[in-house]
């Protein structure tokens, strides 16, 4: 009983959450109403298409106990079928263009892919490599972009935070 | 004129007409004019039966038709229930057979269009209405072996199709001639006891009859009808002779023949005998049980649609032992009530199984008829191609599962109600063996529902794993037609089963559990209706789907999209990748090692240079039938010694057979005078 009323007492003690970041500079109408129409929930689908395992670490902080985006209405969910949000790692390789294909088109719409890491941007240190098939825009339609070899989880939950608006 | 009477006669003109027809009429118009009597015939034993249950009585005296002894015939309302019955899945299987035997020419199957099966199909129908009409020992005997002659002839009726056919064949012979054997040893006994064979003298004079002679003449039929009836250990020659015999013929057998034996053990045990010890009926309790278990295991990984179902017949059999058993119990204890309701819950679920049952079986022959095979691996998404088999046979696997909405359900629960009432009955074995005969029911019903989730789910759902069930198609019209008899009944008694209550009342006081106890159970079984009615279940049910329908529509936002299949970005999904039959029971087969041994081979072959390196793996599983393999092979293999060791006896010499002659002789004189 005591614990309960020291709990009611209390209260949150938690810093206040800092101010949502804006989508940015460049960014079209299209984006800003299918965020809108996400309404502050995003479930996540991460997508390896060829990465080197550091960017999925990364990931795995930006849900972790201390940076936590879950806080801000991001949730990894373990099918396309139930996600909003297509977290794409690494260079397409030629052997998962085919099913990022198939896990866009399995998404619900409205959906939004964010390429994380320069290997997804760009191609990284892969680039040109024999199995590399391109990057994540010539395969699906890129939204958000998170620079970084490998991007720290700080700016993960920023790019989920945009897309929550939260 | 007695409807009663009238609808025999009936059954019985059609039965001759249908014969003539099969011997004389041409090829073309053989199938439709033989179907269209028998069913007739089916009918007319179905209104006979029901005339009996609203109260007509029936007897006869034909003395001319059997030397000696005269044809006895009665109907009363528990011969009634029988009769209703197997009129009705006569009548459902032939206006099926109109469809099946026309066609059955092909994949392969010797054509069913010709005389021998044609002849036999009314003969074996006539023999269904037949028995539970017999009211004299010689009637009875004479009846039950032109059904089993009958149907064994059915059984092998496509001998040419595989050897597993004429196996199944003989082993039918054996154990229903055995059967029989016990059957005329006990019943011939019982008459010579009680001094005539009519069975309105045998049940007068019963009371003065020894416990000895009727404990012994009871065990005996309890072999003869209880191998009928595919009673635990004695149901080895069911799961074989079921699914060899063609499909209407199979359903004939599941659902109307193993049902006589039920009848003869209540005519005998609880009407003739007059309910006798506690012991028998125990007896009849444990053995129901252990085959109702034992039977829904088996069926549960079976890979064979049809031994699937024929298993499936053991298990719900044995449910109606138990009720039998536990009505016997109860009537020895004193409790009337709850043996009229337990013996009601028996004959409730024998006319639930027979329906579904019947149109189980006659979907397994639709598929049969479709693809060629009845291997449950081998099939697969039939519901695209057949929905309307599909449909019906799901309705009848709700009913065998024995949940609410199904066939099976009324009749179950009220089983189990029963028992659960009777644990106020004393009597430290009773005590003991109740539990578990609810447990048994229990368990089974929870098996029921994983054998025919596998049936249905593995044999018609998801994608064809083969192409001969790829190119299936829907069967004739006249299979259908029969098909949505059998699901007519079924659905009468999954959504208004209250309607045969009184008719059950009648046909439990005619069992021998008159009185008070039994005017106060017809009451309650009258009530049936309003105290279970699985219509709210299934209205409620109904209504909720379409409430969510609707709620769908008017939450979802946006157009519909349609996108392929998620397949985990692993390329496009294949029947490889799909549950079979074999993988569905697996656990199942697990859990259950110990009961089951089932036999499993696994065999790997590595390249000669290096023994990491596997050229091929061959695997492959059976599930032997573990009380043929422990009780009827040593027996078999006694049997076999003795027949060889007994072999020196007869060498040939006349003169010594004259010696045999001349002994025995001597030997019997030497008796009759100690006798004397």
């Amino acid at each position: 009983m005591n614990l309960l009323r020291k709990i009611r007492s209390v209260g949150r003690v938690a810093e206040p959450a800092p101010a949502p970041p804006a989508l940015g500079p460049g960014v079209d109408g299209d984006l800003a109403a299918r965020v809108r129409a996400l309404r502050g929930s995003a479930q996540v689908r991460c997508v390896d298409a060829g990465s080197c395992n550091g960017c999925e670490i990364e990931i795995g902080q930006a849900f972790s106990p201390v940076y936590d985006a879950e806080r801000y209405g991001a949730r990894v969910v373990a099918s396309p079928r139930h996600a909003d949000v297509l977290l794409v790692t690494g260079p397409v390789t030629r052997n998962m263009a085919g099913p990022l294909r198939d896990t866009y088109a399995a998404a619900s719409d409205p959906k939004i892919v964010v390429a994380v890491g320069d290997c997804a941007i760009d191609g990284g240190v892969f680039a040109g490599g024999y199995g590399v098939q391109g990057v994540v825009a010539d395969v699906v339609p890129v939204d958000l972009h998170v620079p970084g070899c490998p991007p720290e989880p700080a700016a993960i939950v920023e790019a989920l935070r945009k897309v929550t608006g939260r | 004129m007695n409807p009663v009477a009238l609808g025999l006669a009936v059954a019985s003109a059609a039965g001759a007409l249908a014969v003539a027809a099969a011997l004389l009429a041409p090829a073309r118009v053989r199938v439709a004019l033989v179907g269209v009597l028998t069913a007739v015939l089916g009918a007319a034993g179905m209104a006979a039966g029901g005339a009996a249950l609203a109260g007509h009585i029936f007897t006869a005296h034909v003395s001319q038709l059997l030397p000696l002894a005269g044809v006895y015939l009665a109907v009363d309302a528990l011969s009634g229930v029988f009769l209703s019955v197997g009129g009705a899945v006569v009548l459902a299987a032939s206006v099926y057979g109109i469809g099946y035997f026309r066609h059955s020419g092909h994949n392969g199957h010797s054509g069913g269009n010709g005389r021998a099966i044609q002849v036999l199909w009314p003969v074996f129908a006539f023999s269904l209405v037949l028995v539970p009409a017999a009211a004299s020992v010689s009637t009875l005997l004479v009846a039950w072996e032109l059904m089993a002659v009958s149907s064994l002839l059915l059984v092998v009726s496509e001998h040419r199709r595989s050897a597993q056919v004429r196996s199944a064949g003989v082993w039918y012979a054996v154990m229903t001639h055995l059967g029989l054997v016990t059957i005329l040893i006990g019943l011939v006994w019982l008459a010579s006891a009680a001094r005539t064979e009519t069975f309105a003298g045998i049940a007068a004079a019963a009371p003065g009859i020894s416990p000895v002679v009727r404990g012994g003449v009871f065990v005996l039929v309890l072999a003869g009808f209880g191998s009928k009836a595919g009673m635990v250990p004695l149901h080895a020659w069911l799961p074989r002779a079921h699914p060899e015999a063609p499909s209407p013929a199979s359903a004939l057998m599941s659902a109307a023949m193993v049902n006589l034996g039920v009848y003869g053990l209540v005519r005998v045990g609880l009407d003739l005998l007059g309910g006798g010890s506690r012991w028998w009926w125990l007896l009849v309790l444990l053995l129901g049980s252990l085959s109702a278990v034992y039977g829904i295991l088996q069926a549960s990984v079976a890979n064979d649609l049809k031994r699937l179902l024929a298993y499936s017949t053991v298990e719900n059999l044995g449910l109606i032992l138990v009720g039998v058993g536990a009505a016997g119990v109860f009537k020895d204890s004193g409790f009337p009530v709850l043996a009229a309701l337990a013996l009601a819950a028996a004959l409730l679920h024998t006319m639930t199984h027979a329906a579904f049952k019947t149109l189980l079986f006659l979907g397994a022959g639709s598929v049969l008829h479709a693809t060629g095979t009845r291997d449950l691996d081998d099939l697969g998404g039939l519901r695209a191609r057949m929905p309307v088999t599909t449909g019906l046979f799901a309705l009848g696997a709700l009913g065998a599962a024995a949940l609410p909405g199904g066939a099976g359900f009324p009749s179950e629960w009220l089983l189990l109600q029963s028992l659960i009432h009777g644990l106020v009955v004393p009597g430290v074995t009773v005590v003991v063996l109740l539990p578990v005969a609810v447990g048994a029911i229990a368990l089974s019903a929870g098996l029921a529902v994983a054998a025919f989730v596998k049936a249905l789910g593995t044999g018609f759902l998801a994608k064809s794993r083969t192409p001969a069930a790829e190119h299936a198609h829907e069967p004739p019209p006249a299979m259908l037609a029969g098909m949505g008899l059998a699901a007519l009944a079924c659905a009468g008694f999954a959504l208004v089963p209250g309607l045969v209550g009184p008719l059950l009342g009648r046909a439990v006081a005619a069992a021998g559990l008159g009185g008070a106890g039994a005017d106060q159970a017809a009451g309650r079984l009258s009530a049936l209706g309003s105290t279970l009615s699985p219509l709210l279940v299934v209205g409620g049910a109904l209504l909720l789907v379409v409430l969510l329908r609707v709620l769908m529509r008017l939450v979802a936002r946006g157009p519909r999209r349609a996108a392929p299949l998620w397949d985990c970005g692993a390329g496009p999904l294949t029947p490889r990748m799909e549950y079979t039959a074999t993988s569905f029971a697996e656990p199942l087969q697990r859990v259950f090692d110990n009961v089951l041994a089932p036999e499993s081979d696994l065999d790997v072959t590595a390249y000669t240079e290096s023994a990491y390196l596997v050229e091929r793996v061959a695997y492959s599983r059976a599930v032997p039938d573990r009380v043929e393999h422990r009780l009827y092979t040593p027996v078999i293999g006694a049997v076999r010694r003795a027949g060889t060791a007994s072999r020196a006896l007869a060498n040939g010499s006349v003169h010594r057979y004259l010696g045999y002659g001349f002994a025995s002789v001597i030997v019997l004189l030497l008796v009759l005078a100690a006798a004397q």
